[in-house]
């Protein structure tokens, strides 16, 4: 294990770690483009250059495995000076259209120019500056700025190595120098988006956040990606209200720093298609204040014969809903059936997609302590008669093989409780909308059973309630008995039901 | 740190007041009757009729500054959104379709408001434009209206506001 000295300080690491990881670890920050954690090694922006003594020139920190004895050194006058004439170097031809980036904000090129360089540039004109191909698009959801690009390769060394399909490449020389797309291909292979989000600078945007929102008005927080049975650990940047992108955090347990396309996109579970107060009626729902709709779904609920009322829960709500509604359906209702609605199942591959396209239905198997009966047979007992009324959580519901609409229109009684319009909200009599996932806490167990918990990304939006609160609500009005007041309660109860906490998620 | 204000001293003769009045307001007829027969020290002007001329700097009603072919020059990068205080400055971001002459520039406002009852004049975001795409230099006030909406400032109104010279042009020498 190989002893050294940075900046004054010793640090022993195992043999192989490269000097920039070896800094790192002792919270010293270097400065770099191409080198990536999860990534090759490609040193080829040289900002990352440090000083080691007894060695003539400076050193690119991510590609020099640290040695026994080296002293090295990565804040002084000649390192910094290093930094400042590659700044100035990689600005020369860059064309700082800062206001129509949209990196602008976390940029790279912005916050080291800010650090080392604060120098004007010496081109003679503005009209000088190689020009080069802008707004490229590379794919259905990436664009390309070749001026902006700082060609470090971190897109190409991804496609290659994580998505093994290397279609992006290198193209001209020197000043001309840019990215290109394989000929007849684009750059569309599930993982595109992450191509933009580890492109240091504005070269590779995404064509979905793009102008939406600065980035400096971004609010993040922690979340677990609602997209699939994966799980992936995800930063929810959203403002005023409004979610905008989904990005990776670090849980080498699950996603390393990763996530897909489909991830990066279900932000829009939080904005589309959102129910915003309760509603009554089926076909043309009117919207009704919370007293009517309460009044209404326990009168509905509570004329149904016991044996005639059964509870669907959801694959994509986390486990402390579900265990709400089940207690709630079990203890005040006197349900026996469960069933579980879930969205349909999509693409898998071999990294992160899983085919379940739904976060938690593991979690749900957990709470229910059995498997919960397909979507399939509730529509066969409700065509039979022999169910009338139903509360379901979650607002997708699929069937193999049936289109469950027409099914659930035969229910006398649907009470649905959901954060956006889908199938069972849409056969409902009653709406009683809850929040987001991003609105709300909770557990999702992912297919490895891992059990994640995530905190509330979002307030609760006016007008919206959290499930067990509108289930207790029920039960006041049912005259019935519900033991949670706080989801702090819900919460302890659902605890000694789920397997150990899967490995927590690191720093974004 | 606490500290003893001194109170002032007053005799007799200030303490009853009633000599006091009389004086001050042996200065306000003064001054009345000055104006009134002589008209020589007036100092209120008969606005709006009247109208003192303004320095050159002052701060006005915002407006949007146009490129050559009639465009905004304005980006939506939203710095004046970020450097407003009153955050009365609202914009939501466009982009250029493709083929589009100014697809070059990608970027365009879509919308852009201004809540001139909030602004407070302070010219930050006159400031903080890259492209000098905003200005203050119309010369106007915030006029009497009848509904707050309608000092809800609109791009295209915006657009359309000349600077004190009739421009809709950015008056700056260094900006082409
Ligand atoms: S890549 Fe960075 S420096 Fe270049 S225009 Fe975009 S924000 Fe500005
Ligand atoms: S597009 Fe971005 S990630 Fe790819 S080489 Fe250029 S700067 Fe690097
Ligand atoms: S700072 Fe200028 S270019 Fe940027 S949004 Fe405001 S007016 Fe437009
Ligand atoms: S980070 Fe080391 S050379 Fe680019």
């Amino acid at each position: 294990m190989p002893k050294l000295t940075i900046d004054g300080r010793e640090i022993e690491v195992e043999a192989g770690v490269t000097l920039i990881e070896a800094a790192r670890r002792m919270g010293i920050k270097t400065p770099h483009f191409c080198w990536h954690p999860e990534l090759s090694v490609a040193a080829n922006c040289r900002m990352c250059l440090v000083e080691i003594e007894k060695n003539p020139k400076l050193q690119p920190a991510c590609q020099i495995p640290a040695a026994e004895g080296m002293v090295v050194h990565t804040e002084n006058p000649r390192v910094r000076e290093a930094r400042r004439a590659i700044m100035e170097y990689l600005l020369l031809n860059h064309p700082v259209d800062c206001p129509i980036c949209d990196q602008s904000g976390e940029c790279k090129l912005q916050d080291y120019y800010m650090l080392y360089d604060l120098k004007s540039s010496r081109l003679a004109s503005e009209e000088d500056k190689v020009r080069k191909r802008k707004h490229v698009p590379f794919g259905p959801h990436v664009v390309y700025d070749a001026e902006r690009c700082v060609m470090c390769t971190r897109c190409v060394r991804f496609c290659a190595e994580y998505v093994k399909d290397p279609m992006l490449c290198e193209v001209h020389r020197g000043d001309h120098s840019e990215i290109d797309v394989s000929p007849d291909r684009t750059l569309e292979h599930g993982y595109s988006l992450m191509t933009a989000h580890i492109c240091p600078v504005g070269a590779l945007t995404s064509r979905d956040f793009r102008f939406q929102c600065r980035v400096w008005f971004l609010k993040a927080a922690e979340t677990i990606c609602p997209g699939c049975a994966t799980g992936c650990s995800a930063c929810l940047d959203h403002n005023r209200g409004r979610a905008f992108r989904l990005r990776p955090r670090v849980n080498n347990a699950v996603n390393r720093c990763w996530l897909c396309d489909d991830g990066v996109l279900s932000y829009r579970f939080h904005n589309d298609h959102r129910l915003c107060s309760p509603s009554l009626g089926r076909g043309n729902p009117q919207p009704a204040s919370w007293e009517d709709a309460l009044s209404e779904a326990a009168a509905a609920l509570g004329k149904t014969p016991k044996a005639e009322r059964a509870a669907v829960l959801s694959a994509e709500r986390t486990c402390e809903e579900n265990w709400a509604l089940i207690v709630f359906a079990r203890e005040a209702l006197g349900i026996e059936r469960f069933f579980l609605a879930a969205r349909p199942d999509g693409t898998a591959d071999q990294r992160l997609r899983s085919a379940d396209k739904n976060p938690n239905r593991a979690g749900v198997r957990l709470m229910l302590g059995a498997e919960p009966e397909p979507m399939t047979a509730l529509l066969e007992a409700a065509t039979a008669g022999r169910i009338r009324a139903v509360i379901a959580l979650g607002a997708e519901a699929s069937a193999a093989g049936v289109e469950p609409s027409t099914g659930l229109l035969r229910l006398g009684t649907v009470v649905s409780i959901a954060e956006r319009t889908g199938t069972l909200p849409d056969a409902a009599h009653v709406r009683l909308p809850c929040g987001s996932w991003a609105q709300s806490a909770g557990t999702f167990v992912n297919a490895k059973g891992m059990a994640q918990e995530f905190g509330r990304a979002m307030p609760l939006g006016d007008g919206l309630l959290d499930v067990h609160e509108i289930l207790a609500r029920l039960a006041r009005r049912l005259d019935l008995s519900f033991p949670y007041k706080t989801a702090a309660e819900v919460r302890t109860a659902v605890a000694g039901r789920l397997p150990e906490a899967g490995a927590a998620g690191g720093a974004p | 740190m606490p500290y003893v204000v001194k109170r002032p001293e007053r005799d007799i003769w200030e303490q009853s007041y009633i000599p006091e009045t009389v004086r001050g307001m042996g200065v306000t007829l003064r001054h009345f009757f000055r104006n009134v027969i002589g008209r020589r020290d007036t100092v209120t002007i008969l606005y709006p009729e009247v109208q003192r001329p303004y320095p050159p700097r002052f701060r006005g009603l915002h407006r949007l500054t146009q490129r050559d072919d009639g465009s905004p020059r304005c980006t939506a990068c939203m710095c004046c959104q970020t450097a407003c205080p009153a955050e009365c400055i609202h914009i939501v971001a466009g982009s250029y379709p493709d083929g589009h002459p100014l697809a070059f520039v990608e970027k365009y406002p879509a919308e852009f408001w201004i809540d001139e009852l909030r602004c407070v004049f302070c010219g930050l975001c006159v400031e903080a434009c890259p492209c000098d795409a905003i200005r203050m230099d119309t010369g106007l006030h915030a006029r009497p209206v009848e509904a707050r909406p309608h000092l809800m400032y609109e791009r295209n109104l915006l657009l359309s506001i000349t600077d004190a010279k009739g421009d809709v042009l950015t008056a700056n020498p260094r900006k082409k």
